[in-house]
C-alpha cells in the first residue's frame, strides 16, 4: 500500500470512527499490511500524523481507558470547512484578496488557489465569477526560489544560511540568520532577522542573496530560536524604507508642466494638495520623508518638473545636475 | 477538488491538477482502492470512467472539502490587509467582516500559529488612485471596454485606443491595468499612472478572456525592439549595482578598478537621460553619443531653470 493510499485510510478512519482509536487497533486496520517493530511501526504513524498536520488534518490524542492509553480521533466538526454564511458582498471581498496571489509565482499561489476552490464550495448560489474585478500580485521569477524557504524558516523558526552581498561589499558573504519578518516594498523583498555573522537584526534584500536560502534540517520540530521580543516589523522596515511619518518630514511644492500634469504617480511622498494653474501647469505639494530619493525622481521628469521649495532640495537638484556637467566632460561625445 | 454532475474531462483534470495523463490515472487507482479498512463497497469511493470523461462518488466523509488550513487562512490574512492598507477596501467594510468570519473556522491554536506569521509579513501596496480605479472597476465588472489616452513611455507621446480590461495588475511597485489592446491585437500592461483619461464604453470585448492563471511573467520586462538603442555606462561607486536592482534586464560588470560597465536596452534615450541625472558625476557615459549629448543638454537646461 503506498503513503497516499494510507494516508487517505487513516484520514478516513479516523474521521469515521465514534471513538478515539489505539495505536493498537490502528495496526490491526490500516496498518495492517506493515511488518516490522512496534517502534517502527510508532515511527510511521508520528509521520504519518505530521504530513496529515501539514495538510490542515489535525489528528486529536486523548487518554483512553483505565490504562494511561492514548486513542486517536480526527473530530468532525473540526475538520470539515464549516458554514461560512458568507454575506454576498463578504464573498466578493473574500474572492478578490484570495485571487492577489494567484498565478503570483509566490508560495502563497498554492494555498490561494485551494482557499477559493473551497469557497466556491461554499457557496449557496454559483457566483457570477465575472462580476468580481480580478486584481493580481506579480513578480519576478526568482521570488518562488527564494521565498518559500524564508517563509518556511520564518514559520517554523529554523535557521536560514545564504550566500549575501551587502550594497558596498565586493565579495558575497556566507550568512547564518534567525528570519524574524519579511516585507515588500515597491516590488522589491526584505527579510528582517538577526545575523550570527553580525550580531545583530539587519534587512536583507533578497535580490543580494546571490545563492540558494538553505533551511536548517536538525530537529524539524523544535524551533531553532525565539522571537525577540518586542519585534517590530514595521518599525525594522521603516529604517530600510523611510516613510513620510511626521515633523521630520520635509514639505516640498514642486511644479509639472501641462505635458504631462496628469501623471499621478508620487514616489514614496504623499499628495498634500494639488493646484492647477492658469497655464496648464500643476503644482504638487508633497510630504516628503526620504529627500535624496525624492530628488531623484524629480529629476525623472527631466525638464517637465521643477522643485520649487524648499530651497535644501533645490539645492540638492542643482548639486547633481552640477555633477553631471562635470563627469559627463569626461566622457566621449 | 470541486466535481461536477457532468464529469469533467480527463485533459481538464490533468491541466486543474498539473498531472500527467498517466499520473492523473493511476491516483485514480488509488482512489478507488480507498475506503475503510475492511473494504465495504458502501464506503469506497467510487469512480467511474466513461470515455474521457470522469465521474466521482464521494463517500460521505469527503463530501465536505477541509476546513481552512494554515496556509490558507495566512494568505487570506496578509493578501487581505495589504488590499486594506492600498485602500482598495474600507476598513469596516465587508472584507473585515468575512475575515472575522474565515478567523472563526480555525481552532484557538490554529489561530494564534496564524496570525503570529500574518503579522511578521508586510506587503506594501500602493493605495489606488481614485480618479481611474472606479472606472476601470467598472469595466472589469461589467465586462465593458475601456477607451484610454495613454502615454507610451517608449515612444514618449500620449495616444487613444480601446481596450478589453482583464485585471488590475500591482507588479514591483505599480499599478497596471492588464488588458486585451485592439490596436495592438495583443495583450498589454498599461500603468495606471500613466493613463491620461479612461472612459466606460457600452461595447463588449471580442475576446473571451483567458484562463484565470494567465499572467504575463514579468510585468514590465522590456522587450527590445529593432528600433532600440544599447547603451553602455560606466557607474563609480554603488550606484552602478542599485541600477541593476531596478532594471533586472540589464548587464552588470565589475572592471578591475572598482568601477562597474553597465550595458542595457532601450527605445527611449530622452527618458533615460533623465533618469541618469540622478547620478550626478558618479556616472559617464560610454555610448552612444546621442545619449551623452542628451543628458548633458538635460543637466544644462534644468540647471538654468533653477537659477
Amino acid at each position: 500500500m503506498d503513503r497516499i493510499e494510507r494516508l487517505i485510510k487513516l484520514t478516513a478512519f479516523l474521521l469515521d470512527t465514534r471513538r478515539p482509536v489505539t495505536l493498537g487497533r490502528l495496526r490491526k486496520t490500516v496498518y495492517l499490511d506493515q511488518e516490522g517493530t512496534e517502534a517502527a511501526l510508532r515511527r510511521m504513524f508520528e509521520r504519518d500524523k505530521e504530513e496529515l498536520r501539514e495538510m490542515g488534518i489535525d489528528i486529536k490524542a486523548v487518554p483512553v481507558g483505565p490504562e494511561d492509553d492514548v486513542g486517536y480521533i480526527i473530530p468532525r466538526d473540526q475538520y470539515y470547512l464549516p458554514h461560512l454564511d458568507l454575506e454576498p458582498d463578504e464573498r466578493v471581498a473574500l474572492t478578490m484578496v484570495s485571487r492577489l496571489f494567484l498565478g503570483s509565482g509566490t508560495p502563497f499561489s498554492g494555498p490561494a488557489h485551494s482557499a477559493l476552490l473551497k469557497l466556491a464550495f461554499d457557496a449557496r448560489e454559483k457566483m457570477t465569477e465575472s462580476r468580481v474585478p480580478h486584481i493580481h500580485w506579480v513578480g519576478v521569477p526568482r521570488d518562488r526560489e527564494l521565498l518559500g524557504p524564508i517563509i518556511d524558516g520564518l514559520t517554523r523558526r529554523k535557521l536560514l544560511t545564504f550566500s549575501y552581498r551587502a550594497l558596498d561589499a565586493t565579495e558575497p558573504v556566507e550568512r547564518e540568520v534567525e528570519p524574524y519578518g519579511l516585507f515588500n516594498r515597491r516590488g522589491f523583498w526584505y527579510m528582517v532577522g538577526r545575523c550570527h555573522l553580525r550580531g545583530e537584526t539587519r534587512c536583507f534584500k533578497l535580490d543580494r542573496i546571490g545563492s540558494r536560502v538553505e533551511v536548517n534540517k536538525k530537529s524539524p520540530r523544535t524551533p531553532d530560536f525565539k522571537l525577540p521580543r518586542g519585534f517590530n516589523l514595521a518599525k525594522e522596515a521603516r529604517w530600510e524604507w523611510p516613510l513620510p511619518s511626521g515633523e521630520e518630514d520635509v514639505v516640498a511644492r514642486v511644479s509639472f508642466s501641462q505635458r504631462l500634469a496628469f501623471d499621478s504617480s508620487t514616489g514614496r511622498a504623499n499628495v498634500l494638495s494639488s493646484k492647477q494653474r492658469k497655464d496648464g501647469s500643476v503644482e504638487v505639494t508633497y510630504d516628503v520623508g526620504d529627500p535624496e530619493q525624492f530628488v531623484d525622481w524629480v529629476l525623472e521628469f527631466g525638464t517637465d518638473a521643477r522643485i520649487v521649495a524648499p530651497p535644501e532640495l533645490i539645492e540638492m537638484a542643482r548639486e547633481r545636475l552640477r555633477g553631471v556637467l562635470t563627469g559627463a566632460v569626461g566622457s566621449r561625445g | 477538488m470541486v466535481l461536477e454532475e457532468e464529469g469533467l474531462s480527463i485533459d481538464v483534470l490533468c491541466e486543474r491538477l498539473e498531472a500527467t495523463r498517466d499520473e492523473l490515472l493511476e491516483d485514480l487507482n488509488v482512489l478507488w482502492m480507498c475506503g475503510l479498512p475492511d473494504y465495504t463497497p458502501a464506503d469506497l469511493i467510487d469512480f467511474r470512467l466513461e470515455g474521457d470523461r470522469v465521474y466521482l462518488e464521494m463517500a460521505d466523509y469527503f463530501k465536505r472539502p477541509l476546513t481552512i488550513t494554515r496556509d490558507e487562512a495566512l494568505v487570506m490574512f496578509v493578501a487581505g490587509r495589504a488590499l486594506l492598507e492600498a485602500k482598495v477596501f474600507k476598513k469596516t467594510g465587508p472584507l473585515g467582516s468575512a475575515l472575522k468570519k474565515v478567523e472563526s473556522a480555525l481552532s484557538r491554536d490554529e489561530l494564534g500559529d496564524v496570525e503570529n506569521v500574518a503579522e511578521r509579513i508586510d506587503l506594501e501596496i500602493d493605495a489606488c488612485s481614485g480618479r481611474l480605479w472606479g472606472t476601470i472597476e467598472g469595466g472589469l465588472e461589467k465586462e465593458k471596454n475601456l477607451a484610454l489616452e495613454y502615454y507610451s513611455f517608449s515612444r514618449d507621446t500620449v495616444t487613444s485606443r480601446e481596450v478589453e480590461p482583464l485585471s488590475l495588475v500591482w507588479s514591483k511597485g505599480h499599478w497596471y491595468l492588464l488588458a486585451w489592446c485592439q490596436t495592438a491585437a495583443d495583450y498589454r500592461l498599461f500603468r495606471l499612472d500613466r493613463i491620461k483619461k479612461v472612459r466606460l464604453t457600452s461595447r463588449s470585448p471580442t475576446r473571451k478572456a483567458p484562463e484565470e492563471s494567465y499572467m504575463p511573467e514579468v510585468v514590465g520586462e522590456y522587450r527590445p525592439g529593432k528600433k532600440s538603442h544599447t547603451v553602455r555606462l560606466k557607474f563609480f561607486g554603488k550606484e552602478g549595482r542599485r541600477l541593476v536592482e531596478d532594471w533586472p534586464t540589464a548587464e552588470f560588470r565589475e572592471n578591475r578598478d572598482g568601477s562597474f560597465t553597465v550595458e542595457l536596452r532601450t527605445r527611449n534615450l530622452s527618458w533615460l537621460a533623465s533618469y541618469l541625472l540622478r547620478f550626478g558625476d558618479r556616472f559617464r557615459v560610454e555610448s552612444p553619443r546621442e545619449l551623452a549629448k542628451a543628458v548633458q543638454a538635460k543637466a544644462s537646461e534644468i540647471l538654468e531653470a533653477y537659477s
